[in-house]
Formats: structure tokens, sequence, C-alpha cells
């Protein structure tokens, strides 16, 4: 009987070999699907690509602001000016970094974006448009443009859509996509991206209640600028 | 009285008949014997009588139903219709179920920027909304953990933080199905009822699952749900654009998990979740495109995957700036 | 027809031989209707509140997302160690030709029946869908294997329970035809069931420690751990039935088998003291991920304890009950050895259950920790299953006893 029993136990230790050899055979197969299968779609890629029928569509700011005035004319109408209705006439402060030694419009003004002065941006010569570093004018509708100077990083990341939020579809040939421009989510003169609320947390049973749960919504922060 | 199997009343009763020797009183004992075992028999039918209202909600199309990659068209066009009438009928709401199949030439690749993650959880409620999750619990795909800057590991992170975020010395990590190439979930299923189709996309027949909950063991990422109890959305919240594999409202009993939203991502469009995302730390797209953003992200930032040494080779990065 | 001059085929004498079976299994005295119906009456509990569990949905466990296995999946463990810690009297019994052992070697594949078919009950009423069943059976279903652990779970578990049902039905049915066993139509399968019941615990082992997810189940150790304490806790169930039996059926068995299989309880269970202290030991040592469950499971984390005193109940008994057994002259006390298989039995129940399934998953794998204890429903449900367990444990070792001690055999004359 002790023969049998060794020869028994042998019997045993082939049979989880073989349990084991058909765990690896199995895995072995699943790691050779996918690159087959990526082969292929290397080829049929070319065609999905060639066809890119639709836009990836920056949004664009609506143009120069424009100030609104306080009060009302008799019949009750708000007006606004721009920029140019003043700055034209007046001396510009070239040295300018805080927005507390500026008055009337600019009252209340919050202003932290690294140390560079009003006018490294805006433009002395032409108040309704932006100034590039070089001096040569931009429009406000191509902030992006001011931004990159600085910003390239950002900017190459925001090209290759690692930066920024969008909208749409990720495949061109089927539908166009949306995409932020740096000031809708950057106050250019605060441009630290807000703080928000935490809005919404799954309940699950019997973890600790949230405590947020009741709170409104988070973006309240984030859309006051 | 004891054994509820009624083939013991028979056999009672087919040997009172004989004439066998050794027991007295025979035919007594055997009536006796047969009437506790009837007994015991209607006991039991009582017992289990609750199966009859579960049983209600089962129709015999539905049990009969043979596994997804088996179906042949006109069978899914049955199934799909079936589908749609019961949404209409228990939910209230009228739904689309497409059958959105992988688009040839793509394998979906998420990545997300943990320098710009803030926490804010807009994206673990959009996929609770685009995929009509039970609305008692929030229940989502996404979980944010609140991780202290200078480690990965997860134990020192706690996903019940609440409040103004981004808190200081703490970055946020959002974890959903990582979609791997070598799934532990997809191995472990008995009935392989949940399988990684050509794009990548681990799915689940719903009407195939037999609610094991193997998969929820094996998973490491915490990426699957089980459905308690039937989940409960009001008919104007139900999210009607729907797919079979996808987000159409599950039944009770069974396995399910994030889809990269398939039914919209087959569509070419971008996932609910990264739609939400405010900061923009969400990226996702075709890793087989050359000048896909995914590219460029794999090929330019330092990028990080969960749980590395699993093995189990995720579609899902998170990178830093 | 019983009294045909005419010699009767299998085809006739079984199905009789089942029927008298039946009979004579469900004649007895009050205490044992007594036994039988209160067992019956714990089975219809947990089999209505199985049903209220499909009726209303698993929501009606204390099982979430976090913890999605619980008491059902540790009590099939500990049963699957049950079954398979019968093979503790068939090894004495057939390799080493143990004579003694030989003649109640049939009580352990009783035993190991009644345990399979808990083990297969308490993977059903873990199913959510237990309606669709019938997709996991080969052929009909779409059966994963050989990759998904649980499909070699399904096919270990039902061989186990045929090759024991075979062996112990043929054995019988010889007996009681007065006839001597062919050894090829037996012996071949008590090797083969020796083989089946190391398997049927390998597998289980194997069914957590392939998650790689789960550092406290994904250990080498976790398998021969499996083994270890199965063959205390088998035995020891053993040994306790064989004392029932002496009592109330005054089957006496020889002293022998009990004796050996307190010593393979001496051994058992100090390799598994052993394995767990050097697992404990590596965790706790290195302080590595693996630690959180260990720590959370001993001393609690985060102010969340819910485990530690079940941990602390289990190696308590575990250890009086090791005592117990390395104390000879205490075990001649029979009350003493009763109270030390009771001992090792609920502490590896716990052990293996409430201890090893339950954290495996906590903290979960994002590290949240979620507790769990079970609902009212899971303990109606699993005691509803050790009910039927011992129903069937019970007709079984009635029949044994019956065609053993010769008040069941065939009316026919002997050829």
């Amino acid at each position: 009987m002790p023969r049998i029993a060794s020869l028994f136990f042998a019997v045993l230790l082939c049979l989880f070999a073989s349990v084991a050899l058909a765990a690896l055979w199995q895995s072995g197969m699943r790691a050779n699907t996918p690159t087959s299968s990526a082969a292929e779609a290397q080829v049929s890629q070319a065609s999905v690509h060639s066809n890119e029928a639709h836009p990836v569509i920056i949004r664009k700011p609506s143009g120069p602001p424009r100030i609104e005035l306080a009060g009302t004319d008799p019949q009750g109408r708000t007006a606004s000016v721009a920029c140019s209705t003043c700055h034209s006439i007046r001396q510009a402060n070239l040295e300018n970094k805080t927005a507390a030694t500026l008055d009337e419009f600019h009252q209340g003004m919050a202003f932290n974006h690294g140390n560079i002065t009003c006018y490294a941006c805006h433009n002395p010569n032409e108040s309704d448009a932006l100034r590039l570093a070089d001096g040569s004018s931009v429009a406000y509708e191509n902030v992006m443009t001011l931004c990159s100077q600085c910003h390239s990083k950002q900017a190459e990341s925001f090209a290759h859509g690692a930066h920024g939020g969008m909208n749409g579809h990720w495949d061109l040939s089927r539908g166009p996509q949306m995409k932020n421009n740096c000031i809708d989510c950057h106050d250019p003169h605060v441009p630290k991206y807000p703080k928000m609320i935490v809005g919404f947390k799954p309940k699950d049973r019997f973890n600790e209640p949230s405590t947020a749960e009741h709170q409104q919504e988070g973006t309240a922060a984030h859309d006051k600028h | 009285m004891t054994s509820t199997d009624p083939c013991n009343s028979q056999q009672a009763e087919s040997k009172a008949n004989r004439s066998l020797p050794i027991v007295e009183n025979f035919t007594r004992r055997a009536a006796v014997k047969g009437g506790f075992a009837t007994l015991g028999a209607a006991a039991f039918v009582a017992a289990i009588s609750p199966l009859r209202q579960a049983a209600k909600s089962t129709t015999a199309v539905e049990f009969m139903q043979r596994h997804y990659t088996e179906l042949s068209p006109e069978q899914k066009a049955n199934v799909i219709s079936r589908l749609e009438a019961e949404t209409k009928e228990k939910y209230g709401a009228d739904v689309t179920i497409a059958d959105d199949r992988p688009i040839p030439g793509t394998k979906f690749v998420y990545a997300i920027n943990l320098s710009v993650c803030n926490g804010n959880g807009k994206c673990v409620e959009a996929c609770h909304k685009e995929n009509n999750h039970d609305r008692s619990t929030n229940q989502s795909y996404i979980r944010v953990i609140e991780m202290p800057k200078g480690t990965m590991d997860m134990e020192k992170g706690s996903t019940t933080y609440s409040g103004i975020v981004p808190k200081d010395d703490k970055f946020y990590l959002p974890v959903q199905c990582q979609q791997c190439d070598e799934p532990p979930c997809v191995d472990v299923c008995p009935v392989k009822a949940t399988w990684k189709e050509e794009d990548g996309i681990v799915v689940v027949d719903y009407n195939w699952c037999i609610g094991c909950r193997y998969c929820e063991a094996a998973c490491p990422y915490h990426a699957r749900r089980f459905n308690w109890k039937q989940p409960e959305v009001p008919a104007e919240e139900i999210n009607p654009d729907q797919s079979y594999l996808s987000n159409r409202v599950r039944p009770v009993g069974v396995v399910e998990k994030c889809t990269y939203c398939l039914h919209r991502t087959r569509r070419g469009k971008l996932p609910a979740c990264l739609e939400a995302c405010p900061t923009g730390a969400r990226v996702f797209g075709n890793i087989l495109d050359k000048n896909s953003n995914i590219r460029w992200i794999l090929e330019n930032k330092r990028v990080y995957i969960l749980k590395e040494e699993l093995g189990t080779k995720p579609a899902f990065f998170y990178y830093f700036d | 027809m019983s009294s045909s001059p005419v010699k009767q085929t299998a085809i006739t004498s079984y199905p009789k031989f089942i029927g008298r079976a039946l009979w004579l299994a469900t004649e007895g005295s009050f205490a044992f209707y007594a036994w039988m119906t209160v067992l019956t009456a714990v089975f219809l509990v947990g089999a209505n509140a199985w049903a209220n569990q499909v009726a209303g949905g698993m929501i009606t466990t204390n099982m979430t997302d976090h913890v999605s296995w619980g008491l059902y999946i540790a009590n099939f463990t500990f049963c699957v160690g049950l079954a398979a810690g019968g093979v503790m009297m068939v090894i004495p019994a057939y390799l080493y030709d143990d004579e003694e052992m030989h003649k109640v070697v049939i009580i352990g594949e009783a035993v190991a029946i009644a345990a399979i078919v808990m083990c297969t009950l308490s993977v059903v009423v873990d199913l959510g869908r237990p309606d669709r069943f019938w997709h996991l059976i080969p052929g009909i279903g779409k059966f994963n294997w050989p990759m998904s652990m649980l499909t070699w779970d399904v096919i270990v578990l039902n061989g186990y329970l045929l090759i024991n049902l075979h062996v112990v039905g043929y054995l019988l049915y010889m007996r009681y035809l007065g006839r001597k066993p062919n050894v090829w139509w037996y012996l071949p399968f008590v090797f083969l069931s020796i083989f089946w019941a190391i398997s049927i615990h390998t597998v289980t082992a194997f069914l957590y420690c392939g998650l790689g997810g789960r550092p406290f189940w994904n250990s080498a150790l976790l398998a021969p751990r499996f083994l270890a304490s199965a063959f205390v806790s088998g035995p020891a169930f053993i040994i306790l039935v064989m004392r029932v039996l002496r009592v109330t059926t005054g089957y006496a068995a020889p002293t022998g088998p009990a004796r050996t299989l307190i010593q393979i309880i001496r051994v058992a269970m100090t390799i598994n003291l052993l394995m767990l202290v050097s697992e404990i030991f590596t965790v706790l040592y290195t302080g590595s991920a693996h630690a959180a469950p260990l720590n959370y499971l001993f001393f609690g984390d985060h102010g969340k304890n819910g485990l530690v005193p079940w941990i602390w109940t289990a190696i308590g008994m575990n250890l009086v009950g090791t005592a117990l057994f390395f104390t000879p002259a205490a075990l001649e006390r029979s009350h003493v050895r009763i109270l030390a298989c009771l001992l090792v039995i609920v502490g590896i129940w716990i052990e293996k259950g409430m201890g090893l399934i339950v954290p495996g998953f906590i903290p979960s794998t994002l590290h949240e920790i979620v507790e769990y204890s079970p609902s009212l429903l899971e303990w109606k449900v699993v005691a509803g299953i050790w009910g039927l367990g011992l129903i069937i444990l019970t007709l079984s070792l009635k029949l044994i006893v019956n065609v053993f001690t010769d008040r069941m055999h065939t009316d026919e004359p002997a050829t």
C-alpha cells in the first residue's frame, strides 16, 4: 500500500501541474489576441483619420469688454461704453501693477497674476485690444495668443487635448469637438482655478452619511467671475 | 415527518400494499409517515411562496434568453424591443436601446491629469445620471479618493471628504473601471457573462450574469457594482439614450460596471464624465490613432498606472503636468 | 414479489433497497422524531428567508459592494473543509490498511455527502440570480472552464458528491444483499476520492488566493492552511458523530479510529497554528500592504473593529481546544473530548469564515473601510442550510447503522 500511496501522490502532483499549465496557456492565448487585432486596426486607421470632416471649435471671447454705466437715462435705459471711451484721452501709467491704485470703473477689482503690469497685456495705444510682448496688437477674441506667450507649456498641452475642458466628439469624422479657451476657466486677473464645493457623493449602504449631501451645487464659486 | 421529499410518502404507500415482515402496525405507520411527509411538503411550499412573486417578474422568454454573443440579429432585435417595453412598463419611460458595436480600428484609452483634478465630483454625478443609476444610493461607477500629497498609497486616502476642494496638501484620484488588458474579472466569471471587446471595453451581459459577485471580489479597482435591489429612477430622469451592453436600466441581482459610456463613445462622442469635468483633467481617445490626444499624452507626459504590480495592464493612465 | 424465488436483478432490488432504506431511516424513537422535527423547522425557516431574499433582492442581506461576500461564502468555505476532512478516515483505512478504521470509514463519507450538499446550497443562496443557475451547466450554459476557478470548484464539488454517493451506496447495497463488495467497483473510487478530497479544498483555496487584488488572500499559504484546518474540523466532527451514534443507537464503533483521528487533529492543528503564526509574522513584521486587513482583523482600524471579537474568540477556542487535545488524561473523559471537538469546530468555523472571507474585503481595494455583520436573514438561511445538512446526515447515518447492525437486509435468501 505505501507504494500505491506514493504513486498516488505523484498523480496528484501531475494533476495540479496540468491545472497550472492550462492557466498559463490560457493567459498566453489572451496575450496574443489583442496584438493581432491591434495590427489589423493599424491598417484601417488611416482611412478613419483621413475623413476628418468636423472641426475642433475653440470658443472665443465675444470681444473687447464693455463697461456698464451705473445710472440710467430718463427713459430707464442702461448704457455701456468701450474702454477706449476714457482711455483714448488719458495718459497710460505703464508702471501700474495693482488694482489698488485704480479708481472709477476699476474699483473692487482683484489682481493676482504674477508680478506684471496692466500694460503687459493691455494695449496702451489701443484700449480695445490687447498687446503682445513684441508690442503688436492682438484682438480680445484671440486672447489665447497672448496667454500662450508665457504659458507655452499649457498651450502645448491644450493643443493636444491635455489641458482644458471639452465637449462633443472624440472622433472628428463623426462630429465636431468644442473646447474652452483660457479665460473660460481662468480669470485673466486672478488666474488661479477657483475652489469648488463637493456636491455629489455616492451613499454606500452602511457607510457614514456624507456631510456634503445637502450642500448646494458646487460650481457657485466657479461661475461667479 | 421529517423528510419533505414527496416520494417518501409514495414509497411508503406502495410499500404498504406489500406484506413485509419486521414492522408492526405497518399500515398505520405508513399512513402517519405519509401524512407528515405531505405536511412537510406543504410547509415547504408555503415557506418558499415568496418565490412566486419573484417569478412573476421573469418571463419564460427572458429565462430562456441565450448569451449575447450567441444571439442572431433577429433575436437581438426581439430582446431589445422586449427590454424597451419592459422599461416603459416598469419605469414609464420611452427609451431607445441600441446595440452599439466596436468601431473597427479603435482601442479606447482614458487618462486623467492628477495635477489638475480638484476632486469636485462632477464626473461622479454625470456618471450617475448618464448611466441610469439607482437614485436613492447615488450609485456611480466613479469614486474619487482624496490623497495626501507625497504618497500614492491609497491606504492613506479617503473617499468621504466633503466641503471646499481642493484642500491644501491634498490631491485627488478618481478611480473607475480601468478596462484592463488582462482583466481578472473576466477570468473569474464562471459563465462568461463578462468579456473584453475589440475596442478594449470590458462589458457585462446583464441578462446572462448569475450574480455570484466573483468578479467584484477579483477586481482590484472597486470598479464593479452589484444590483442589491431593483434600481429606482423617476421616469423623467431616465436617460432614454441607451445601449444593451451599457446604460440600459439593469435588472436586480446582476453585476454592472463602467463601459466608458460605450453608448456615446462608440458613436464618436466623448464619455459623460469627461464632458462634465470642469477642470479639463480628463482625456479620452483612440490609442491606435497616431494623432490622438491620448497618444500625445503617453508620449510626452509622465504617466502612472494604478496597481501596476498586479499585471492587469489597465487602459487607464494618470499623469502629471 | 419479494418472496419470488427467482434471483432478483439490481433493477428490481436496488429501488427496493432505497425504499427500505427510506422507510427504516424514518423509524425511530420519540427523541429522533423530535430532533428531525426541529431540523425540519429550522430548514423551513431558512427556506422561507431565502425565498424572501430572492423576492426582495439581496438588499435584505448586509453585504455591500465593498464586502460583496459574507456569511454564505464563509459557511461554504467551512463546509468544503468538513467534506474534505472525511478523507482523513479514508487514508488510514485504505492507504495504511487500518482494519478498525475500515469499519467506520463510511461515517466519514456520509459526513462528506452532507457537507457537500451544504456547500452547494451555500453557493446557490449567494447567487443574485438563482433562476439563471442553468447558465452554469456545461453544454446548455456557458462554462468558463478552465479559466474560472469557480468552474473548477463546481466540477470538483459535484464530482466529490458523486464519488461518495457511489462508494457509500455501493457498499451499503452489497452489505444489504449480503454479498461481498467487488473491489473493482469501489476501490478505484475510494482512491479517487482521496485525491478529490484534497482537490476540493485546494481548488476552493485557489478561488481566493488567485485574486491579486486581495492581498489578504493572495498568499501561497492559503491552500495548505485550508487543508490543515480541514483536517482538524473534519475529524473533530466525525468524533462527535461517532459519539452521538454510540449514545443514540448503541452502535459502538471501535476505539482505535477515534484515537487515530485525535492524533490527526493534534498534528493538523499544530500545523494550522504554525502556518497562522508564520503568516501573521510575515505580514506584520514587514508591515507591507498586506498588513491592513490583518490589522483590521486583529486590532481594528480607524476605530472600526467589528471582527476583533470574532477572531480572538476563534483563536481562544482553537488554543484551548488544541491544549485539550494535547492533554491525554483529560481527553479520556468523554465530555472533555466533546468539548475539545466543539471548540475546534466552532473556532475553525470562525477562522475560515468570518475571519478569512470578510477581512479579504476590509479594507476594500480602494482602502475604504466598510464593515460587515450578517443580517438576521443571512443567519436564518445559514441555519436552514445546516438544518438540511443535518437531516441528510441523520438519515444516512441511520441507514448505515441499520445496514451494519443487520437490521436491514434483503429478504431474499443468500445465493
